[in-house]
């Protein structure tokens, strides 16, 4: 299928970048790994912080990724994209963590049932655009984490990959071991499911809604 | 041929994402353009998009670019490791060199912590004397505006160059209202 053409050239450069400084790093100047992750730094956090649901744990995870990444960088296959790589790495270990930890139920990329009946978006046509202006609230930003937290896991990530970390779906695909068929249901679902959440008039909940005032950081 | 909303909605994602051939993308168009409702779905799926991809959300904590700097700067300053195989001696000298080298590489860490904070890159006024990767900035080559960036700034494209705050005030360049101001804000917020 056909990604559009302008984000494929954007992310052509991005990746030439990239492979220019993996070589360097490789070739000793390792400073720059820094400058190779900064793009990735809220991503990978992002992707974290919906997985583990605590502030601390996402972070111990991320630093604990990156690190890993670093002394990992000479396996760096150069057929993925850093990126790709990188959250596929982020991935697996939080997984692995949370075995470890043994949170009450499994962590499961693969047998989580697809919905894959339709999806009826609610009755709501005046959708209000939320201005990106917006997100200097701390409200907002706050009703949209628990928004995402409102969906189950496997939509969650489907969304946060392709829509956060802007893998395309052939990439989150691959990270998460299904089909693009089966990326594109969740990406359908998750992305309704979110605008009939955060619509300003529809009180799903009772309370996630962005017209609402008392809204909670679920991971706190 | 017309199409229900409920076919539209089906695709809307697909749609967003650019993986409908033409002509399907022609019959919702088509819809979208007479049907307010589904118009509206539309809409608020991008919108939607538009809002988690902004790095405001699901940010990282204050305090976690330090963090994280610190313990990768520290890693970075093990040097590279070597990975032959030691004879015993080598391995006791390595060991009591290692024991020494804890507590001043703990000062150092230390010190670099508490004594310059300021060397990460959210503050990208940068200092004079920080390693060529801090405080750097990138800029447009191709672009006829001359704005200089954070380097993951989403208003930054085609070829980049990076240089240092300096260097980048020094050219004319002043600095994006977006990333930089943003940042500005997030700090006072």
């Amino acid at each position: 299928m056909t990604d559009n053409t302008e984000s494929n050239a954007r992310n052509d450069r991005i990746r030439a970048t990239e492979e220019n400084l993996i070589g360097r790093i490789l070739d000793g100047e390792k400073d720059l790994f820094l400058e190779l992750i900064r793009p990735y730094q809220r991503t990978v956090y992002a992707t974290l912080i919906t997985m583990l649901r605590s502030k601390e744990d996402a972070e111990d995870v991320t630093q604990d990724v990156l690190l890993k990444a670093l002394a990992r960088l000479h396996q760096f296959r150069r057929e993925a994209a850093f990126g790709t790589w990188l959250i596929q790495i982020a991935i697996n270990e939080t997984r692995m963590r949370k075995r470890k930890m043994r949170h009450g139920t499994m962590f499961s990329l693969t047998s989580a049932a697809d919905d894959d009946g339709a999806y009826v978006p609610k009755d709501f046509a005046d959708w209000r655009e939320i201005p990106s202006e917006a997100l200097e609230r701390l409200e907002t930003r706050e009703a949209l984490a628990k928004a995402l937290a409102l969906l189950e896991e496997h939509y969650r990530l489907a969304f946060i990959l392709r829509d956060v970390n802007e893998l395309s779906i052939t990439e989150t695909a691959n990270v998460l071991g299904i089909t693009r068929g089966a990326v594109k249901t969740r990406l359908r679902r998750a992305r309704l499911m979110l605008r009939d959440i955060l619509s300003p008039g529809l009180q799903q909940g009772g309370q996630v809604g962005l017209a609402f005032k008392e809204v909670r950081n679920p991971w706190e | 041929m017309g199409i229900t909303c409920e076919e539209v909605w089906r695709d809307i994602s697909d749609y967003v994402d650019d993986e409908l051939d033409q002509k399907q993308r022609a019959v919702l168009e088509e819809h979208f353009a007479k049907c307010r409702h589904c118009a509206a779905v539309l809409e608020g799926t991008c919108n939607v998009i538009r809002l988690y991809r902004d790095e405001r959300v699901l940010a990282p904590p204050k305090g976690f670019h330090d963090r994280l700097h610190a313990r990768l700067n520290q890693k970075l300053n093990q040097g590279p490791d070597e990975r032959i195989h030691p004879s015993r001696r080598a391995v006791l000298a390595w060991a009591l060199a290692a024991a020494a080298a804890v507590p001043l590489g703990f000062a150092l860490f230390s010190a670099k912590r508490f004594i310059l904070p300021g060397l990460e890159h959210q503050s990208p006024t940068g200092s004079p004397g920080s390693p060529a990767v801090k405080g750097l900035v990138a800029v447009s080559l191709d672009a006829n505006n001359k704005i200089f960036h954070i380097p993951n700034c989403p208003y930054l494209h085609n070829k980049l160059k990076f240089l240092s705050v300096e260097e980048a005030i020094r050219q004319g360049y002043s600095p994006c209202p977006i990333c930089i101001g943003k940042r500005k804000l997030e700090k006072k917020g």
